[in-house]
């Protein structure tokens, strides 16, 4: 038989995981991989653009041969996302073009694949893409 | 024999017999709805739905366009409502999910013996408008759009006020004083086609109980708790197609009728639970609220407004967004309508001769000619919204099932629009154009029942038509310039 006690800790309980959060979605991360992301034009503007991202190793050296795959979205609901995938333009930096379709806030989560098949995901905020 | 004893005797339903005008003698959506469990069975399957988003807002995704709360509240929750009260009626009221935490409320109160009367001071709808007033500026400040942990909390927040709220008052106290959501449906379904309404103005005249609104003892069913008395109801406003005035009447007298859309605005008679409109500041003041927000929400997604914020910001010498929102959400919440009403009404009033004729009747009267131009730009907004967004929905719920452990294919993610892009311009266009007759043919027919002289009507009508005019300009104007969504980061600082 449950107690009343034993109720209100369960209900606490589900309580603080709603509240602190048990999220899905949120990114992965390998917290010794470097990875800078750059857009241009810059600042990003409405159409077609170019995002290189820079891949570092733990000692900070490029890392080569990954494979880079992007996803941008617009901040609100109700958007289809762009996907690319980047092609590695010279050890460790990798290039992709990205169609930003509306002006506003954008973000570009960056999943990569290490050539060890470790798997990072990253989220890089983009706001104020602008409407040219 | 009396004509109430004949009524007493023939209680069985006589109108099942199928009527085009009618929607409750429909085939199976008329029984459907004259169950009188339908509306528990709508309330229900919306209920659990909240609950999916609820919980995806809380423990899902943060990133919004992959999140169950965000879409369905901020894509598909408005851009179906507004299409629904364009074509039907007040159907989410109809199946509101907060009307489950309302009844246990109820119950709670009357187990507790806390229920009271709402005070009179709150028997009007300037908290309602109150409250819509700072939740659009929240909703600018706090970018609801964009955080599904923040909408899911605005769910909960809802359910428990309906809660707490029928908890200590009688009636239907939530709805009709405090409910944001329902004071917008209100407002939508003054243009809608529908309305429930009796089908034989003598049945109910020879009707000595008055089920409609006192009850019907025999089966324990309630009457209308917003004092919507049908032989006095006219029109939807405070409306919320409960249809528990159709369960209690005893001669099956109510339908769920098709109607001239708009109608409703160009009479003033004394209307129940209500009075009328034209007396009423507080239910004009709602009327513009929803006006003006609807040119309010629109404009916090162009690009000009964010020029604006940063030279009011720069001025202002601020560091925080709130300043710059609050300087444009009080110029066009409050000073904008009022010096374009108080110059409109006066132009009206001089040019119809009636000096003696206050101002104030004069802008509580015409402002509801304004409704359906307000609805329309509503209209053009949330369309716009649903009909880009509206597939999204597939690969958000695909994404949440496998998460949750049920596998549902691999998300469409390039799943968007329900119609091609080229469609969108001239759809609202037709929705604007639409509200804006509206408008037009209201504002005209106010005037010919307000003042019975068509010269004279037509003249104090000129004003209104321009102000009518210059607001399609200004929607325009609006829905031309670039969208630029932002929202999680403010520049100015």
């Amino acid at each position: 038989m449950v107690t009343k006690k034993q109720l209100l800790l369960v209900i606490f309980g589900i309580t603080l995981l709603l509240v602190t959060g048990c999220r899905r979605g949120q990114t992965s991360d390998i917290s010794d991989i470097g990875l800078d992301l750059s857009i241009s034009p810059d600042p990003p503007t409405t159409g077609p653009a170019a995002v290189v991202i820079q891949l570092t190793d733990e000692a900070g050296q490029p890392l080569a041969g990954a494979k880079v795959e992007l996803e941008g979205n617009m901040s609100h609901a109700g958007m289809t996302p762009v996907f690319s995938q980047a092609k590695e333009i010279e050890p460790g930096q990798y290039e992709a073009p990205l169609e930003f379709t509306m002006g506003g806030d954008w973000f570009i989560l960056v999943k990569v694949t290490l050539p060890d098949g470790r798997q990072l995901e990253r989220q890089v905020d983009v706001p104020g893409v602008e409407t040219r | 024999m009396s004509s109430e004893m004949i009524i007493q005797l023939n209680e069985k339903p006589r109108r099942t017999k199928f009527t085009a005008g009618d929607i409750l003698t429909w085939p199976l959506i008329g029984p459907f709805l004259r169950w009188r469990y339908s509306r528990r069975v709508m309330q229900a399957g919306l209920l659990l739905l909240t609950g999916v988003f609820v919980f995806d807002g809380l423990v899902g995704p943060v990133q919004a366009p992959k999140n169950l709360a965000t879409v369905s509240a901020w894509v598909h929750y408005r851009g179906l409502v507004v299409l629904a009260l364009l074509v039907a009626g007040n159907l989410f009221c109809m199946a509101c999910p907060f009307m489950l935490p309302r009844e246990a409320g109820r119950w709670l109160g009357a187990k507790l013996g806390v229920q009271g009367n709402v005070p009179k001071v709150l028997r009007n709808k300037w908290l309602a408008a109150l409250l819509l007033v700072v939740f659009f500026i929240s909703y600018e400040y706090w970018d609801l759009w964009a955080s599904p942990w923040l909408t899911a909390w605005i769910l909960v927040g809802y359910f428990l006020t309906a809660m707490v709220v029928d908890t200590f008052f009688k009636g239907a106290a939530f709805c009709k004083y405090v409910c944001p959501l329902g004071q917008f449906n209100f407002f939508g379904s003054l243009n809608s086609p529908t309305e429930i309404k009796v089908r034989d103005a003598e049945t109910c005249a020879a009707c000595r109980t008055k089920d409609c609104i006192a009850g019907n003892r025999q089966t324990g069913q309630r009457g209308c708790e917003l004092w919507l008395f049908q032989e006095k109801k006219r029109g939807n406003m405070d409306c919320t197609f409960c249809l528990d005035c159709v369960y209690a009447c005893p001669h099956d007298n109510i339908g769920w009728q098709v109607r001239l859309p708009l109608q409703e605005l160009w009479f003033d008679p004394r209307r129940a639970g209500i009075g009328r409109f034209s007396q009423r500041w507080d239910l004009t003041a709602l009327m513009v609220v929803l006006i003006t927000a609807a040119y309010l929400n629109a404009f916090g997604m162009i690009t000009p407004v964010y020029a604006l914020q940063q030279a009011i910001s720069d001025q202002l010498n601020a560091t925080s967004e709130l300043p710059s929102l609050l300087v444009i959400f009080g110029v066009g919440f409050f000073i904008v309508p009022v010096i374009t009403l108080a110059v409109t009404s006066y132009a009206s009033r001089l040019l119809s001769g009636r000096s003696r004729e206050p101002l104030g009747l004069v802008v509580r009267r015409f402002t509801f000619a304004l409704v359906p131009l307000g609805f329309g730009v509503w209209l053009a907004h949330y369309a716009f919204h649903f009909l880009t967004g509206g597939l999204t929905i597939i690969p958000v719920t695909q994404s949440f099932l496998n998460d949750v452990g049920i596998f549902a294919g691999q998300p469409q993610w390039q799943l968007g629009q329900v119609v091609p892009a080229g469609w969108l311009f001239p759809l609202q266009t037709i929705f604007l154009y639409l509200g804006v007759f509206g408008s037009l043919v209201t504002g005209f027919q106010i005037a010919v029942h307000q003042y019975r002289d068509r010269h004279v009507a037509l003249r104090a009508f000129i004003p209104w038509a321009i102000l009518t005019i210059l607001l399609l300009l200004a929607a325009f104007w609006i829905m031309l310039q670039p969208m630029e969504m932002r929202g999680t980061l403010f520049i100015g600082l």
